[in-house]
């Protein structure tokens, strides 16, 4: 459903992105890889954010830059990995912008809009917080009020641009197991640096200096060995469980 | 809660802009005065003689009292000092910050003023007839006494006036000493320093005494001088008020003005100073003084 | 960077805190007014003849014009600090004042302005005109000189050379053309001793503009507070937005200072009171801005005619005294 085509960014005359060619489906996609590989900048490519160099973005077969913004908005939800904070709104007034796309600015919100923003704030457990303030929470909880925004849009696309950044450990498990129920119906993009969370998704994608180094199911030895050698060998993958580790090499 | 607040907002706007324009339709009969409130200075002239002024510029009040209507003033601006007794006075700001509800409260039937003051607009708009005079020449002088003489009911008084001005120019001119005629002045305005220019009323004040002018014409009627070209024009007589000429040769470079070194130097006290660089009725008083102190320093010598 | 100037609304309700804002606001403006009409040249009186004039001609429309050049101010300064996300714009900073005033003295310098009966109505709007377009040039190139409003230091630097820069250029015109130097004062100071039924009208009519337009445009400030990335990816077509709430923020500003020169501090306090009482999306928080801009400056205008009656203390000095104190106050608390 979401495409990439030969997509080419220079940024600064640095090449960013050399040619990635990519589908992604219904399911969760773990984009990973070392510090500078391309990661957010591709999200930022396929979130409509970055021109391409070269190539093209396709939503559901349709060119993205063809798409107008609200178009494109009701179909690709982002998640930036910092966000600015507003200190006026309350949690429930930051989830509901949210739901823009769909109102845009005009139009007053429904009940199907109160729905959706329920929806997003109990799935991301903080419907407790909804009338405080950013500023009174701590990272890992504005954290979730940022996903429940972007998951108050009910796009078919999510792009998470390091989504655990500030969780702790049981809100990290909570996260992927809100993404492997929402990747059942949507398509899921998320960059990780926790290899051990990113190996639990249905599929990874390996980035290196811009172009795809590896790509197919954590289970997949051939795309084992690509995270490896994309991480120098700073890792490796202990299969003897019942799923993939991936482990810091410090022993060797 | 916004909703609600908007709609009020709303309403009250939309209620408040319909309130306005209708205000603005019926106030264009004001309640006071029964003069219209846009007329031409002819027309105004030709209403009841004004009983109540008020002048918002100090060179029109002593117009006014040179005039012999000086009991008809109930209100002036902060600067005007002469006649005395225009002191007792209320003081209604200045041309800029004029104090509209004090002036319109005194209930006059003409106010005086500048050209390009904004208060003229808004005193015109409240009913009040405003007459408006520019002093850059000894004809604008010359004019606004006349039209002034003529609102005031006694159009020969400005004539009258005048001939009494011109007197006391030629009077003045005739003390200037043969020795001094054509020498070159150099009248300062201000320390920036800005020079009285040919053009200026004071330019022609000078010209009228038969003396000249460091400042061409081409400068203008207050041109700002480099320090520069004052000492290479090295003027044969200075004029400024008198704790500026003490100062002047303390500035850099002006020591080199040969008038200063020479005691060819004319400073003014307040009062004196104030009537030279005012464009009013005592033209010809200030060209006397002038005239007075080039025979003092004729008699120095 | 986010100056965090908010109280959090813990304990009172955030809805009662913004009805109590508003019905305060409305109560003071009320106050305020009745106090426009009863203070004048001769006190707190009531004119002994001549009512009808004063009051009607002259305290009346300078009570609510001080209402609507402050309810403009207000806005404006909510428009700026939520567009630029920098809770120290202002009008007076970001270049649309200096603009503004430049505009207004090539215009008297120029000497189209002349006191004729016939030119009068069209001689505000031509004015009205020429500070709006004033207002927007100097926005523009603050902004061109500071490469946008990301940065809080390099906006503010830009806009006092932007100020700098004007002010020495309306110098320059009055050194050649004196008759504009009368008009320049007037604007140096900000005052509202001139503000008739005309001149409300006007500014009633830009009220009526620029409240709605502001209010239907506030969403979009709410998204770009999350980030422009954020609110890029929400759909909003920030470049179009973004335009909009500059051409509202110019004819705001240009609407004020052609009407009642630069009266200082009123748009950057307003809205800063109005989040520290009761946080709110923009939609409340710029009507709300608009409204406290209003009583600030009514009330200076009040103590202006009030406190040494009858002279007049020019409104700007007040507005600028009471403003600065309050910043001042507000960050020796942030540092202690």
């Amino acid at each position: 459903m979401l495409q990439a085509d030969q997509l080419t960014l220079q940024l600064g005359g640095r090449p960013v992105l050399r040619g990635i060619d990519c589908a992604f489906a219904t399911g969760w996609t773990a984009i990973v890889g070392p510090n500078g590989a391309g990661k957010t900048s591709l999200m930022r490519v396929l979130a409509g954010l970055l021109p391409a160099s070269k190539g093209e973005v396709r939503v559901g077969g349709q060119r993205l830059a063809a798409l107008g913004s609200r178009e494109r908005a009701l179909r690709i939800a982002w998640l930036p990995q910092q966000a600015e904070v507003s200190d006026e709104l309350t949690v429930r007034e930051i989830v509901h912008l949210g739901r823009l796309p769909h109102l845009g600015l005009f139009t007053a919100p429904g009940p199907a809009d109160e729905a959706a923003v329920d929806a997003a704030m109990a799935a991301t457990e903080c419907s407790a917080w909804a009338q405080r303030r950013l500023p009174e929470l701590s990272g890992g909880e504005r954290q979730r009020v940022l996903l429940a925004r972007a998951l108050a849009t009910q796009a078919p696309i999510l792009l998470l641009d390091e989504p655990t950044t500030h969780l702790d450990a049981p809100h990290q498990v909570a996260l992927a197991r809100l993404v492997r129920r929402l990747a059942q119906r949507q398509v899921v993009l998320t960059v990780l640096h926790d290899l051990p969370l990113a190996l639990h998704a249905d599929r990874v994608l390996v980035l290196r200096d811009g172009r795809i180094a590896g790509d197919g199911a954590p289970a997949d030895p051939a795309l084992q060995h690509a995270l490896v050698r994309a991480f120098d060998g700073a890792v490796r993958i202990d299969t003897r469980g019942t799923h993939p580790l991936a482990v810091p090499a410090l022993d060797d | 809660m916004t909703r609600a607040l908007v709609q009020a907002v709303r309403a009250l706007l939309a209620g408040a802009v319909a309130l306005c324009l209708a205000l603005h339709a019926a106030h264009a009969q004001p309640a006071q005065p029964p003069q219209p409130a846009h007329s031409t200075q002819a027309a105004e002239a030709a209403v009841r003689t004004p009983q109540r002024i008020v002048s918002l510029v100090p060179s029109l009040t002593e117009t006014v009292c040179s005039l012999g209507a000086c009991s008809r003033l109930v209100g002036t601006d902060r600067f005007a000092n002469w006649p005395p007794s225009v002191l007792q006075l209320p003081k209604l700001g200045g041309l800029d910050d004029a104090q509209v509800e004090s002036i319109v409260a005194l209930r006059p039937d003409l106010v005086l003023a500048a050209p390009s003051a904004r208060v003229v607009r808004r005193l015109r708009d409240l009913g009040l007839t405003v007459q408006v005079f520019a002093s850059d020449s000894h004809a604008d002088v010359r004019r606004s006494i006349d039209a002034l003489a003529a609102t005031l009911g006694d159009a020969a008084a400005g004539p009258r006036l005048w001939a009494a001005i011109e007197r006391d120019l030629a009077a003045a001119r005739d003390r200037v000493p043969p020795a001094w005629r054509g020498q070159r002045v150099y009248f300062e305005v201000s320390t920036t320093p800005h020079a009285a220019g040919t053009g200026s009323f004071i330019g022609q004040t000078l010209a009228g005494l038969g003396l000249a002018n460091i400042v061409p014409p081409a400068l203008g009627a207050f041109p700002q001088l480099s320090p520069e070209f004052i000492v290479r024009a090295q003027p044969d007589v200075v004029m400024a008020p008198r704790r500026e000429i003490s100062a002047m040769a303390a500035r850099p470079g002006w020591a080199a003005l040969q008038a200063l070194g020479h005691d060819r130097h004319c400073g003014f006290d307040a009062a004196g100073y104030e009537m030279l660089v005012r464009p009013g009725p005592r033209l010809g008083e200030a060209a006397g003084l002038i005239a007075d102190c080039l025979v003092a320093l004729e008699s120095r010598r | 960077m986010a100056l965090d100037l908010t109280v959090p609304a813990t304990g009172a309700t955030d809805h009662s805190r913004r009805r109590t804002l508003a019905l305060g606001l409305a109560a003071a403006a009320a106050l305020l007014l009745t106090a426009g009409l009863w203070v004048g040249s001769e006190g707190w009186a009531w004119p002994a003849e001549q009512a009808a004039l004063i009051v009607g001609q002259i305290r009346a429309p300078r009570s609510l014009g001080a209402l609507a050049v402050g309810a403009l101010l207000g806005l404006a300064g909510a428009l700026a600090q939520g567009l630029f996300r920098n809770p120290l714009a202002d009008p007076f900073l970001i270049g649309t004042a200096a603009g503004a005033s430049l505009a207004v003295v090539v215009v008297l310098a120029a000497g189209v302005l002349g006191a004729s009966a016939a030119t009068q109505w069209f001689g505000d709007i031509g004015l009205a005109a020429a500070a709006f377009s004033g207002a927007l040039g100097g926005m523009l190139l603050t902004l061109l000189m500071a490469r946008g409003a990301q940065h809080s230091l390099r906006l503010l630097l830009a806009g006092v050379v932007v100020g700098m820069v004007c002010g020495a250029v309306a110098d320059l015109l009055v050194t050649l053309s004196p008759q504009a130097m009368r008009g320049r004062q007037f604007f140096m100071l900000g005052s509202t001793a001139l503000l008739g039924w005309h001149q409300l009208a006007l500014l009633g009519a830009g009220l009526a503009l620029a409240l709605p337009a502001a209010w239907r445009l506030s969403r979009g400030l709410d998204a770009l507070a999350l980030g422009e990335d954020t609110a890029t990816s929400l759909g909003l077509p920030l470049a179009r937005l973004r335009g909009a709430l500059v051409l509202l923020l110019a004819l705001a500003t240009g609407l004020a200072v052609s009407q009642a020169g630069l009266v200082a501090f009123v748009g950057l306090v307003s809205p800063h009171l109005v989040r520290r009482f009761a946080p709110a999306p923009h939609g409340y928080t710029l009507l709300a801005s608009a409204a406290t801009g209003g009583v600030l400056l009514l009330g200076a205008d009040v103590l202006a005619r009030g406190l040494l009656a009858p002279l007049e203390l020019p409104v700007g000095v007040l507005t600028a005294l009471l403003g600065g104190g309050y910043l001042l106050w507000l960050l020796h608390r942030r540092a202690g």
